[in-house]
């Protein structure tokens, strides 16, 4: 880790920390005060598009972990958020409380994730590609014929969170839950990447030969990798459920794997930061192309219309320029922005 | 490194825009009324513009703007204008949660006009904590129980009450001593499964014969593999549960195999589309419709057909204009009653009875136990590659139905 000019170290645990210096340990404070205060600023409309961002933000770093630190690419990333919302879902409405259902929701997906991550021993990018693709249309016909199991077409009702009585049944209050399991999903990331296990998960991503050679148990990890980055999935979507009330087997479609492929090319592969900026991204882009929209409405009415049906196509667009310009996602422009801050005036 | 530099200097202004965005956009200005002190009345319109549905999104939305304008350019509601803000859910539900939000809490409306099932049905339980009615376009039969869903309304007949009456019309007319043979083909998806349970155990009950079932995707190219067993069975009707596209390649799949059948067609399945997409093979094709065919003879056609140029539209603009006609009556009703909100526009919903869309459709009645708008659909024929109305079969408002 490069820290900045200057900065050592007397311990092995100060080196170790995630926020080295002060002055990172400030800016952090700082962007959680501010992030706890946001509610207070912010409409209700604008809360809940820090909601979805948050939970965007779970799904993403849970990809990442996967597809991005272990390289085993993932299409089936969406049906495992549906199974965390089913089974949180089922959880809540057997009367188990939220945590423990959110809890239960990522154990369960963890073991469905760890059941399909099994081919990975064998199958390499493509073909893995190919048969977790499979795992997402499987779990899209479970969805969908579940029976009383996932409420079939119908779907299946869930009341808003509740924990101790206190019901989080508003943006605000749904904003503060959401940033606490966001926030601590990050962390729990971060803390895996600097593990042993993170360690393996990157050298079985380099190159798998070696990583096996210098006596990584790729099997082990591999299933480790699916187990952990579905759990996460899982309490992913168990949030999801809660938030809208409502889970029905549309939601969880092969289009939601992508858009969270999409996020963590764009944001950045293996990055932690990157998970973020990707999903931050991705739920803000339809919004911001909405604002346009509506903006030039009042010049030209009937624009939105026009304008909104470029979303696929800006989306598909946004996604090619980042794969050219920008391989490494916003999280290296990122690291290149604070360089250059760094350097001032200076160019090295 | 210039490319670098623009790539920042884009991810900069980016960051400023939505700075901006997040700071501003709150005041809308109200849109001109007749009365200059009567307030419009705020409507969002949560519809797929574009995306899978798009093809039938749009010509519904062109029928509610144009329900919206008739209203106005009668007077309004109480003096007050319709100002209709129709937005693009892209069949996303995310997308839709969000414009929502907006609509109900920066916008202020005090009703949405919906479309997809996908966003209409994650929105159930939102729209009963926020108390804003919903009409929408979405027909699935468990939106019919205030039980389930307090808010939410629509206009036509649910899909398993089509589907019922439609049966009943052919058992009616049957003719033969033996038990009438059904066949089953739809997709294996949320809307496809809908009516399925339900229109099965009433065929049985009044005697069709269920020979077989077989799923045909939405996006299907050609369904002879799934027919070829069906044919063998040799089923007097067939019921297809899907949309114009894929019905069109059912209808064509089963003329190549010599499949003589009656195939009939849920809502969605069969528009003035389908006989351009299947030609001839059309021809003879029931379908289920909650709305009167451009040109037909009815009172509110000429509104129709007046406020479009003569312009030929399809069933799903009539049925976006009932449904603006709809609203407009519950809030007429709301206002004559006091203050109109959400849920004094659903308390008054509720006391619709045999309410006339201009005969668009058929009569509307809702109750506060019961939000099915009527046991009734419209059956068509395809005559010459033209929607030809048969019948307005009715059926008898079973308890045991509601949501089912």
């Amino acid at each position: 880790m490069q820290g900045k000019c200057g900065l050592f170290f007397t311990t092995y645990e100060g080196e170790a920390q995630v926020f080295q210096s002060g002055f990172q340990k400030l800016v952090i404070g700082l962007f959680l005060v501010l992030l706890c205060v946001a509610p207070l600023i912010l409409n209700t409309h604008q809360t809940s598009i820090m909601n979805l961002i948050f939970i965007s933000v779970i799904g993403a770093v849970s990809l990442n972990l996967l597809t991005g630190v272990c390289g085993q690419i993932s299409l089936g990333h969406g049906a495992f958020i549906g199974v965390g919302a089913y089974a949180a879902g089922q959880c809540s409405l057997h009367g188990v409380p939220f945590p423990l259902a959110i809890l239960t929701g990522g154990l369960i997906t963890a073991m469905v994730g760890m059941v399909f991550g099994v081919p990975s021993l064998r199958l390499k990018g493509i073909y893995l590609a190919i048969a977790t693709l499979a795992a997402q249309l499987v779990l899209e016909y479970v969805f969908l014929h579940g029976g009383a199991l996932t409420g079939g077409s119908n779907g299946l009702l869930l009341d808003p969170p509740s924990l101790l009585g206190f019901s989080f049944d508003s943006e605000g209050r749904m904003y503060f839950l959401l940033l606490f399991f966001a926030a601590a999903s990050l962390l729990m990331v971060t803390n895996i990447m600097r593990s042993k296990y993170g360690r393996a998960f990157v050298s079985i991503r380099d190159f798998y030969l070696s990583a096996e050679i210098v006596g990584v148990n790729l099997f082990w990890y591999k299933l480790i990798a699916f187990g952990v980055s579905s759990f996460l999935a899982g309490v992913a979507g168990g949030l999801w459920g809660h938030y809208t009330g409502y889970i029905s087997a549309e939601q969880f479609n092969i289009g939601l794997s992508i858009s969270y492929l999409a996020m963590i090319i764009i944001g950045g592969l293996g990055s932690v930061l990157g998970s973020v900026f990707g999903a931050v991204f991705i739920v803000l882009l339809p919004e911001v192309l909405n604002a346009l929209a509506n903006t030039l409405s009042a010049f030209l009415p009937d624009i939105s219309q026009y304008i909104v049906a470029l979303r696929e196509g800006v989306f598909g667009l946004v996604l090619i320029l980042f794969l050219i310009f920008e391989p490494e996602g916003l999280a290296h422009r990122w690291r290149l922005v604070k360089a250059y801050w760094k350097l001032y005036p200076f160019a090295h | 490194m210039r490319v670098g530099t623009i790539i920042t200097a884009t991810c900069v202004l980016l960051l400023a825009g939505l700075m901006l965005f997040g700071c501003g956009g709150e005041d809308q200005k109200p849109a001109a009324t007749t009365k200059k002190e009567a307030t419009p009345i705020r409507v969002g319109g949560l519809i797929d513009l574009s995306g899978p549905t798009s093809s039938v999104g749009v010509p519904y939305a062109e029928g509610l703007k144009g329900g919206a304008k008739y209203i106005n350019e009668q007077g309004g509601i109480d003096g007050r204008m319709v100002e209709f803000d129709l937005q693009d859910t892209a069949y996303n539900v995310q997308q839709g949660l969000s414009l929502y939000k907006k609509m109900v809490n920066t916008d202020h409306v005090v009703c949405i006009q919906g479309f997809g099932s996908a966003v209409t049905e994650a929105l159930v339980r939102t729209l009963a904590k926020d108390m804003i009615p919903n009409l929408s376009a979405s027909y699935s039969a468990h939106l019919t129980d205030p039980k389930v869903a307090p808010y939410n309304f629509f206009i036509a007949a649910d899909y398993t009450t089509q589907m019922r009456a439609a049966l009943k019309y052919f058992r009616d007319n049957w003719k033969e001593e033996r038990a009438p043979r059904l066949a089953l083909v739809y997709p294996d998806h949320p809307y496809g499964l809908a009516p399925i349970a339900g229109g099965k155990e009433y065929a049985a009950e009044i005697g069709f014969e269920i020979v077989g079932e077989a799923n045909v995707a939405l996006n299907a190219i050609d369904a002879t593999t799934e027919l070829l067993p069906l044919k063998e069975k040799n089923p007097d009707f067939c019921w297809v549960g899907g949309t114009t596209p894929s019905t069109s390649v059912i209808l064509k799949s089963a003329k190549n195999i010599g499949m003589d059948t009656v195939f009939f067609t849920n809502i969605w399945g069969t528009d003035e589309t389908l006989p351009k997409l299947a030609g001839s093979d059309a021809d003879g094709s029931y379908s289920n419709q909650a709305a009167a065919v451009y040109g037909q003879d009815v009172p509110g056609m000429k509104v129709i057909m007046e406020l479009t140029g003569n312009e030929p539209q399809m069933t799903h603009y009539t049925r976006g204009f009932v449904s603006m006609l709809v609203m407009a009556e519950g809030m007429k009703r709301a206002l004559a009653n006091g203050e109109l909100t959400g849920e004094s526009l659903k308390t008054s919903l509720e006391t619709l009875r045999d309410f006339d869309p201009m005969g668009l459709a058929p009569l509307i009645s809702y109750f506060p136990d019961d939000h099915r708008p009527n046991m009734a659909v419209f059956l068509y024929t395809i005559r010459d590659g033209k929607l030809t109305f048969v019948k307005e079969q009715i059926l008898e408002r079973r308890a045991e139905w509601l949501g089912h």
